[in-house]
């Protein structure tokens, strides 16, 4: 069992798979949508998710309580691994 | 048939060009493949004005006076929309084609624009003084001569036909088409995020085709109407050669062939999407880029992302570099400070001839810049700039004058 990311590292990826635009230094709270990832951007981080970390992520878990900050992400990626 | 100024294309370069060049006093005629005006924005559906208003925070400030200001105004009032809406750090303008085209028809008639609609430049070439054109339409040949002539084509279409001086960007790095097309029967449907999951759901399954994984819907701002939007590689078979009939005949068919999985598969799956059905289909596929003049300046990446501005500015370029060179979303660039580059009017005038002018995207830039170039609020902006460069030329007034001109009409941009 793959342990759960932490919100450095999801932005990390975030910034390296080109999902988001996003600062040095981005929150682990801040809002991603705020920074302009939207629905297209979630297809590929859904996808992205999946391939490196193994983590499914479905449709009920495509929600803004899920995906708002690099915090919520790294926890639901958590979830979907274990 | 003889006029002041040719307008190759009606779409948003093309109608902004003649519409401007007519107002300033100018017999215009314009050559227009389709049955109507719009471009990108009516015959691909193309459905936002991007690159009408500045970056940064704060409220909207429109980038362009003039024209492009006036599209804005004509389109909201058409829409009932309040204004431009926030989509994470840009400004867009939600616009609806059918209000497009009839907005068009609307300019063209007030400032008394010829229109030729379903005719294609054949054949161009310089006549004294001026250029004689000669344009067909189903096989029906008409000369028309003028002074001076636009391409707003978006392919370079006159470049190609005058032998002048074009560049096209490695097939690899072209960006990539859109293709959109329109849905009704959708009531109180599952949308946004949890539709975005279900797709990569669908496709993870293997009931939907890879394609269907940039898809995203927007409301057309009419009740019950939506738009879908996915990116093609344009590779179905072969390199992406968007100036290709048999590419572009393969990329309308895998369109339709993936919009319509995909609306099969949500009617089966997905709340609210049972009575759903594709109510049209786009004229065609929207094609990014693909051949541009080479002009006195050639736009650069590097100008645009400095925010670089030149004596000789004829408009802003607002938007920042929207790279579509694969199928996996857009990849914003912006600006230094976000601040909107100037694009002089070198780059609207060909390196080797006089009495031509470039509009829209396929004026005179590199592969990056062009990235930001070509979105319809810059194309108005560039385009009215060409119809008053034009006006000049054919009066045998120095074009250095578009400036001035421009400067009289609408006041300095920002």
């Amino acid at each position: 069992m793959k342990e759960m990311p932490t919100a450095e590292e999801v932005v990390a990826m975030l910034r390296e798979e080109g999902i988001a635009d996003l600062e040095d230094g981005f929150a682990a709270d801040g809002n991603l949508f705020e920074a302009g990832m939207d629905s297209m951007a979630v297809m590929q981080l859904i996808v992205v998710v999946e391939e490196r970390f193994g983590a499914v992520i479905g449709p009920e878990d495509a929600g803004r309580e899920n995906l708002e900050t690099p915090e919520a992400l790294a926890r639901l990626i958590g979830r979907r691994t274990a | 048939m003889t006029a002041d100024v040719i307008v190759l294309g009606a779409g948003s370069a093309g109608l902004a060009a003649a519409v401007t060049a007519a107002r300033e006093g100018a017999k215009v005629v314009v050559l227009e493949r389709h049955g109507f005006a719009g471009g990108m924005g009516t015959a691909s559906l193309v459905h936002t004005f991007c690159g009408l208003y500045l970056l940064g925070e704060g409220p909207p400030r429109l980038a362009n006076p003039g024209f492009p200001a006036e599209m804005a105004e004509r389109m909201l009032r058409a829409t009932g929309d309040d204004g431009p809406v926030r989509m994470g750090r840009v400004w867009v303008l939600r616009q609806h084609p059918v209000e497009f085209v009839r907005i068009a028809d609307e300019l063209f008639r007030e400032s008394g624009v010829e229109v030729l609609f379903h005719s294609e430049a054949l054949r161009a070439e310089r006549d004294g003084d001026g250029w004689t054109v000669e344009a067909v339409c189903r096989g029906q040949r008409k000369v028309l001569k003028a002074k001076a002539l636009v391409d707003a084509s978006g392919d370079a279409v006159l470049a190609d036909l005058l032998g002048a001086a074009a560049e096209r960007t490695e097939s690899a790095l072209l960006q990539r088409p859109a293709y959109v097309f329109g849905v009704q029967g959708v009531v109180e449907a599952e949308e946004g995020l949890a539709l975005a999951g279900r797709i990569v759901d669908g496709v993870r399954r293997g009931e939907l085709p890879k394609e269907a994984l940039g898809l995203h819907f927007r409301s057309s701002g009419r009740a019950g109407e939506i738009f879908g939007s996915i990116d093609l590689s344009g590779a179905e078979e072969g390199d992406y050669d968007p100036l290709d009939a048999g590419c572009l005949s393969r990329l309308e068919v895998r369109g339709r062939q993936v919009a319509s999985a995909a609306v099969d598969f949500l009617k089966r799956e997905a709340a609210g999407w049972a009575a759903a059905y594709v109510s049209h289909w786009p004229v065609r596929a929207g094609v990014r880029e693909s051949r541009r003049w080479i002009g006195r300046h050639v736009l650069s990446e590097a100008e645009v992302l400095a925010g670089t501005r030149h004596a000789d500015d004829i408009a802003l370029a607002a938007w920042p570099l929207e790279f579509r060179e694969t199928t996996r979303g857009p990849k914003l660039r912006f600006p230094e400070e976000d601040r909107a580059a100037g694009i002089p009017l070198g780059c609207l005038m060909p390196r080797d001839l006089d009495g031509v002018f470039a509009a829209g995207r396929c004026l005179s830039c590199d592969h990056g810049a062009q990235a930001s170039l070509r979105v319809m609020g810059t194309c108005f902006a560039t385009g009215q700039a060409a119809g008053v460069a034009a006006v000049l030329a054919a009066r045998g007034e120095a074009v250095e004058g578009t400036l001035l001109r421009l400067r009289e009409l609408h006041g300095s941009p920002e």
